[in-house]
């Protein structure tokens, strides 16, 4: 090393530098360590105190009793809610999901589109009832439907928030009046939505949808908001110097950067709206929710069913999420030569791109 | 037809950051034209006020006999940053410079018209790019998303075309290229064109005329001849006031060395 020979002594102004420094970053850490301390110190004196969460009996035998209780109850799950066939015929057990996956016919799922499906699932779905709670994949079905409608309707409309609420689109003061609606919608969650929509539809899946619609404007228009305020300001500019016009300008300069963005947010939404239906159905607007609380209610006798409930909620939920997950990992930059929303969907095809670049 | 005249122009940016100071210079149709001068020169504010990017403080730009006031469709520019659309393709790219020729609603819809999507691809196959026009624009090199800039510069079917720093963020190979497709483009169409450029090197091989700015003010106008090594010392080191507050070494020989690049692109 070609400083090696220089002792202490002969950088005066490095050692100095390096004790500033240090003294600095000793400083920094004691104030997060303290931070860090009160945190803690006010979650657990105070705020836990309060609202009587204690660990010891989190811990205590009686709790852990209970629990194997309760968790032995919902063991082993009874489908046999599952479809119109099993329920009718009475197979109960895992036999029920079994009978319903193991039989296969050329037909119409929803009477709409064709092709092999489970033929006791496709018959369910051909007569479901959205208001009708009680067979588990017609609920399934009004909960994903919900979820899905309630993403489409609320799409535009958080568009047109979202980009009036951008400061890149409209100037300042005015901005935040788009801002301000989508902050208040957000600061009510949908399910206060729900109850506040039921005078309109009443306690049915319609007002579930209404809710996630109002819900999503506020949500996704605020990340579409977000979105335009980090887009870069050549391409606006590029397209601003061929002399076009300002509404060409916000779509060609600035929405044409964040499309890909925009789908994938959309997608996010998807997701979250699908488990907020499942939420809103323990109000009683249907679907999933709906089946699960009912089940439950019936105490003893239910519980199994609950809990297959249970399993079709992580079935939907995953599923769902598998799918917009692989959709938005394609639409990535880089990632593929194709990264188009319709590359991405004819990928979801080729099983050899699920585990993402192969 | 689109002779440029510049008369006496400044510009103020701020209270008081003069980047241009009473520049007056005339262009005639088809030149190519060479900005040079050291960062903060006023190259690029020059540029953009041909544009019509931005308003001069003081004095007129006429292209032609208009008076330069806004952007404008004969008015074309090549960016530094390429400034594309990173996820549309070379040709939707390419298809925006079309954008002040459609009204606004078949635009919303891209579409843009039989003639502009013909322009398009003529301008994608002018700078070697035909067959990438369905490409992701951030699929590309450097090199390729500049020729794509180009190409939207010439969809636009400019007669004055402007270029600002076109190459400072490409290697050398690839400035080479998109230097020569802009040349080639330039020639073929019978375009004026002005560019600012960074090295030194590369203004020799491709200009005709140079014109050095130094402070907001021009310091140099001539031919590739009259670029002399003085010349460029001229442009980019004031011989004079310089002093070591800004050159903290102003040994010659080092001078003479950092001339083939006096600047760092970004």
């Amino acid at each position: 090393m070609a400083t090696g020979t220089n002792t202490d002594e002969d950088r005066p102004d490095v050692e100095q530098a390096r004790e500033v420094l240090w003294r600095r970053r000793w400083l920094r850490r004691s104030l997060y360590g303290a931070l860090l301390l009160s945190v803690v110190g006010l979650t657990y004196f105070v705020f836990l105190e309060f609202l009587g969460f204690s660990f010891a009996q989190l811990t205590s035998e009686r709790a852990t009793t209970e629990m194997q209780k309760f968790i032995g109850g919902l063991f082993p799950p009874n489908f046999e809610d599952m479809t119109t066939y099993t329920k009718e015929n009475e197979i109960t057990g895992i036999d029920a999901l079994v009978v319903s996956l193991t039989s296969w016919e050329l037909g119409l799922l929803w009477g709409v589109i064709p092709g092999i499906w489970p033929t006791h699932i496709m018959d369910t779905l051909a007569t479901a009832n959205a208001g009708n709670g009680n067979v588990m994949v017609s609920a399934a079905y009004t909960t994903v439907a919900a979820g899905f409608a309630g993403t489409v309707l609320g799409f535009p409309l958080a568009l047109v928030f979202g980009v009036l609420g951008s400061e890149r689109v409209v100037p300042f003061p005015l901005n935040f009046l788009f801002r301000g609606t989508m902050s208040t919608i957000r600061a009510i969650p949908a399910i206060v939505w729900t109850l506040i929509y039921i005078p309109i539809f009443g306690i049915t899946p319609a007002t579930g949808v209404l809710a996630i619609t109002t819900d999503t404007v506020g949500n996704l228009g605020r990340l579409f908001t977000d979105e335009l305020e980090e887009i870069e300001d050549g391409p606006i500019e590029a397209v601003r110097s061929t002399g076009a016009g300002r509404v060409q300008v916000v779509v060609f300069g600035m929405l044409s950067q964040v499309t890909n963005s925009f789908v994938a947010w959309t997608l996010y939404i998807l997701e979250i709206n699908t488990r907020i239906a499942i939420t809103l159905g323990v109000l009683g607007v249907g679907g999933l929710g709906m089946y699960i609380e009912n089940q439950i209610g019936l105490l003893d006798t239910g519980y199994q069913n609950a809990m297959a409930g249970i399993f079709m909620v992580i079935f939907i939920v995953l599923t769902i999420e598998l799918i917009s997950s692989r959709i938005r990992a394609r639409l990535r930059p880089g990632e593929t030569e194709s990264s188009t929303l319709l590359g991405a969907l004819f990928g979801l095809f080729d099983p050899n791109k699920w585990l993402g670049r192969l | 037809m689109s002779t440029i005249t510049i008369s006496s122009v400044e510009k103020v940016y701020g209270e008081d950051t003069v980047a241009l100071d009473d520049v007056s210079l005339t262009i005639d149709d088809g030149e190519f034209v060479i900005l040079l001068g050291p960062s903060g020169a006023g190259k690029s504010t020059l540029l953009r006020l041909l544009n019509g990017l931005e308003r001069p403080t003081e004095g007129t730009i006429e292209i032609g006999d208009e008076t330069v006031s806004d952007t404008r469709p004969d008015v074309a520019m090549v960016f530094q940053m390429h400034n594309l659309v990173e996820s549309a393709s070379a040709y939707r790219n390419a298809l925006t410079g079309a954008l002040n020729r459609t009204s606004t609603v078949p635009s919303l819809a891209t579409w843009y018209g039989e003639e502009a999507e013909r322009m398009a691809l003529e301008a994608l196959d002018t700078v070697g790019l035909l067959s990438e026009a369905d490409q992701r624009a951030d699929s590309m090199s450097g090199g390729q998303q500049q020729r794509v800039g180009i190409a939207r510069a010439l969809t636009q079917d400019p007669t004055l075309l402007l270029a600002d720093e076109p190459v400072a963020s490409l290697d050398p190979k690839a400035s080479e290229d998109v230097m020569g497709y802009l040349r080639t483009a330039a020639d073929e169409r019978d375009l004026t064109t002005v560019t600012s450029l960074h090295q030194v090197n590369v203004a020799r091989e491709f200009g005709e005329r140079f014109v050095g700015l130094r402070d907001g003010e021009v310091v140099f106008d001539g031919s590739a001849e009259d670029l002399t090594m003085e010349a460029v010392e001229e442009i980019y080191y004031d011989t004079e006031a310089e002093t070591a507050e800004s050159m903290p070494d102003p040994a010659s020989n080092d001078r003479a060395r950092s001339v083939a690049t006096p600047e760092e692109g970004p």
